[in-house]
């Protein structure tokens, strides 16, 4: 979007204060959370007005990525598992208890609940599951139907009994346990399963059937979603305290584009919760009545990606003067709030499988020119540095899903000119954007973040035929320039124990560092502003909010 | 009669123009919806699936060959499929095509009372008022638009708590819009009012009606308005542009889902389909609009009525 930028700066004048990490502190939420309540008992009734910076585009599971996206399909589906947003753990839901894995992890066997029912009136019953899983792990192209991120190796489903399914697998595949419980595994009734690209998009809200908490009552085609409760809904998670339906009678998803829209309406009481409160706006929040909260989203940390088959990266000394030359702290504490916390690896601290590598990310600009030197960089005319004819002179994208991504690059350029690194931002839309960060000859830096709780998310990330970041797999030639970094990625998804896969992802997090392919910024939060009396919210493990035990105390 | 059908062939042949060029700047772009939707890292798909995603929306075949099937599907009525949501670009459009009309319209009248008004207040008031009333129009033009609204937002709704941003009944959804439209739009209109009114004024008939003992009032509606109002109403092609631009901003600042939020949603998201399908019906707006402006001039003037037929 074009305008919010200016604008945000009209409100950061409006409210002419800086958020300050104490005052924040004290009324961000820090977990998943959101107020404690304070006497009341839960009260069932009322409508939530809740506000999302964009329009969603589609709610096929697999494709809900997106957060307008999945704050609805997380709220209208069940999954088989469930995982808790705070422990990561995997506790039952419509399966009744964690599957039974064979020993290489490519057999899982799941126990269906029983009696549970899509909003049609449809059964949810083996039969179901597996199209569901069928539809899921290998995609429809002929539909435009995508295969999920989340499901590796997919054979096929078999329904064992009436309550049992079976699901295959041509490799071991330990992330499905992980993957069934995401909201790209949403399952949805037969019918829907029938849909195409095309009707799972806007215009057809509600018949795209699930047997979640809410159900899509109404929609408006761009501006409006509205979500009624459920009332036989019987098959909370047994781990959740709040069992039946939910507490609200319904839920008007809106959409607001403008930052001040958001942050002004709820402030000024005409809504309840709004989603994408950026970090200059934080310090509004911080009036009585008022509360944020910032949602984890406990997979690999917003950061940079060099990609190191580019000529002037290929260098180790290069990659780590850069690393040096960038002061993080610098960067957080002037764009951001506590609530993005710096990181310390790869991956964000609650996520599976951390390891602390921020030995490797010290700031040192010493270090930074010493290490320049010693690669043959010299200074040029223009200060900036030149080897063998050619000028250190990279490119960055920018990161326009990831908040502030062009200001981050913007710091990192002052940064790196000290030093005699050229900058540049890539302008452009999403698609140019994604097209030119294809190309290493573009884009040397890659800036992104991947939000998944699973170890998966490392090899997601990184692995060279999944998002490639590193470029490690080169597109023209398909060739790829480190086989042992994609070894120690696919260590990862493909070691059957848990035991197992936490040593294969400190191996490759490790590696990732000592080879100075990343430099990781901060841990990006999912952040939320909602008026004080809004209780019991919170969010699925990767930060999408979770409606079913919201009350409303007024 | 031979004159409007030349006209209309004009149209149809600018219609075309627009969809061309507009095909060819959009695949001139680097990337395509394709990449936009499906090789954004949000899905993580491999190059295998993005090349079958490609083929099963018929990207793989040569430009030209899309072309032509898309201005024939475009012919019969079929705008496709909106790339980044699925949805039928006819069922967006025509679910954003009334809330915009509604907010056009009013904005245009209203923008024309406020222009009028303006005018009138700045020709005939009394001196003070005269000089505050002739600085508005620079004023007005020189705010952006979307600075106006997040003002008047801020003030009425968030201040004052007069008039809900969310959950607003219909009328009170546009008060705010058709305002922030209207203030900009009123300023160009001002500008050329103000400006024929003392050109007419300043003629010689003039004189002569007012030394005929004509009073102020009936000067100005029987004489002044009829003469002013040809130049303003040339203005109001070119206001249209400046209407569809505003709509952008406005509704994209209110949350209205109307052309203009599609509109910005599209580009964002490189959404070729739904771009062309504005394109062209702006062009046919735009194209509708100067027509009628061309066959009203005879009708308010007669000096113009026997040069053309």
């Amino acid at each position: 979007m074009p305008l919010p930028r200016p604008l945000r700066r009209l409100a950061l004048a409006a409210t002419a204060a800086v958020a300050t990490a104490a005052l924040l502190a004290g009324c961000s939420g820090g977990g998943t959370g959101s107020g404690e309540s304070v006497n009341s008992e839960p009260v069932t009734g009322g409508t939530l007005t809740y506000l999302e910076p964009q329009t969603w585009t589609t709610l096929y599971p697999p494709a809900a990525g997106f957060y307008p996206n999945g704050g609805i399909v997380n709220n209208i589906t069940d999954r088989l598992l469930y995982q808790d947003p705070e422990t990561l753990e995997l506790q039952p839901w419509i399966a009744t208890a964690l599957p039974e894995v064979n020993e290489d992890a490519t057999q899982y066997t799941f126990t269906i609940r029983e009696g549970v029912t899509y909003s049609d009136g449809t059964p949810l019953d083996a039969a179901n599951v597996v199209a569901n899983f069928d539809l899921f792990g290998k995609g429809d192209s002929s539909r435009k139907l995508t295969q999920s991120e989340v499901i590796n190796n997919y054979d096929h489903g078999e329904v064992v009994d009436p309550t049992t399914v079976r699901f295959f697998f041509t490799a071991p595949s330990p992330g499905f346990a992980q993957a069934v419980s995401t909201i790209n595994s949403g399952l949805v009734s037969n019918s829907t399963l029938a849909k195409t690209a095309e009707t799972f998009g806007p215009g057809n809200a509600t018949t795209v059937i699930g047997s979640g908490p809410f159900v899509i009552g109404a929609e408006e085609v761009g501006t409006k979603v509205t979500l009624k409760a459920r009332d036989d809904y019987a098959w909370a998670p047994p781990s959740r305290e709040h069992q039946g339906r939910p507490y609200l009678d319904g839920i008007d998803l809106i959409v607001a584009a403008e930052d001040s829209v958001r942050v002004g309406t709820v402030v000024a009481g005409q809504a309840d919760a709004a989603r994408q409160i950026e970090a200059p706006d934080e310090a509004q929040f911080a009036a009585p009545g008022l509360a944020l909260v910032a949602a984890p989203t406990n997979g690999v940390n917003n950061g940079l990606s060099f990609r190191f088959r580019n000529p002037l990266l290929n260098d180790i000394r290069v990659r780590q003067a850069i690393i040096a030359g960038i002061d993080r702290q610098d960067i957080v504490d002037t764009l951001f709030t506590a609530n993005y916390p710096l990181a310390t690896g790869a991956l964000a601290k609650t996520a599976l499988g951390y390891t602390d590598t921020s030995s490797f990310y010290a700031y040192d600009p010493d270090k930074a020119a010493s290490l320049l030197d010693e690669a043959g960089w010299v200074p040029g005319s223009d200060g900036i540095r030149v080897k063998d004819g050619q000028r250190l002179a990279i490119a960055f994208n920018e990161a326009l899903p990831q908040p502030r991504s062009a200001e981050v690059v913007t710091i990192i350029q002052e940064q790196l000119a000290k030093l005699g690194i050229e900058v540049s931002l890539v302008p452009g839309d999403m698609a140019a954007q994604t097209a030119a960060s294809l190309d290493e000859n573009v884009v040397q830096v890659y800036h992104s973040m991947v939000g998944r709780a699973d170890f998966d998310v490392l090899k997601s990330q990184y692995f060279s035929k999944n998002r490639n970041t590193l470029l490690n797999l080169h597109p023209a030639d398909g060739s790829v320039g480190d086989p042992e970094l994609d070894t120690l990625l696919a260590a990862i998804a493909s070691t059957p124990t848990v035991e197992g896969r936490t040593a294969a992802s400190a191996a490759a997090q490790q590696y990732l560092a000592e080879q100075a392919y990343i430099l990781p910024i901060f841990e990006e939060p999912q952040v939320f502003g909602l008026r004080g009396d809004v209780k019991g919210f919170h969010t699925e493990s990767v930060g999408r909010p979770s409606f079913a035990e919201v009350w409303l105390d007024r | 009669m031979i004159y409007v059908l030349r006209r209309l062939g004009q149209a149809v042949l600018v219609l075309l123009l627009a969809y061309t060029v507009a095909y060819v700047l959009l695949a001139a772009l680097p990337g395509d919806a394709v990449v936009a939707r499906f090789a954004s890292p949000e899905l993580g798909l491999s190059p295998d699936q993005l090349a079958a995603i490609r083929e099963a929306y018929g990207f793989d075949r040569p430009l030209w060959q899309r072309y032509l099937e898309s201005v024939f599907a475009f012919i019969r009525g079929d705008f496709g499929y909106s790339v980044q949501s699925g949805a039928a670009v006819s069922t967006l459009l025509a679910t954003a095509l009334p809330s915009s009309l509604v907010l056009a319209a009013w904005g245009l009248g209203v923008s024309i009372l406020l222009a009028i008004g303006i005018a009138v207040a700045a020709t005939f008031g009394p001196r003070f008022i005269r000089r505050g009333f002739q600085s508005l129009p620079p004023l007005f033009v020189s705010i952006p638009v979307f600075f106006v609204g997040i003002v008047l937002i801020q003030v009425f709704s968030f201040r004052l708590g007069l008039i809900p941003v969310i959950n607003a009944s219909p009328v009170q959804a546009l008060i705010l819009p058709v305002a922030t439209l209207a203030i900009p739009l009123s300023a160009p209109l001002a500008q050329v009012l103000i400006r024929s009114i003392d050109e007419v004024r300043a003629q010689p008939f003039i004189a002569v009606v007012r030394a005929r003992g004509a009073s102020t009032s009936w000067l100005l509606w029987r004489n002044v308005a009829r003469n002013a109002v040809l130049p303003a109403l040339t203005m109001a092609g070119l206001i249209f542009g400046e209407l569809v631009g505003g709509a952008v901003v406005t509704e994209s600042v209110f949350g209205r889902a109307g052309v203009g939020q599609l509109t910005a949603q599209a580009v964002a998201a490189r959404d070729a389909p739904v771009l062309l399908a504005v394109v062209v019906f702006s062009a046919l707006a735009f194209v509708v609009i100067n027509l009628l402006v061309d066959l009203a001039y005879p009708v308010l003037d007669p000096r113009l009525r026997g040069a053309r037929r």
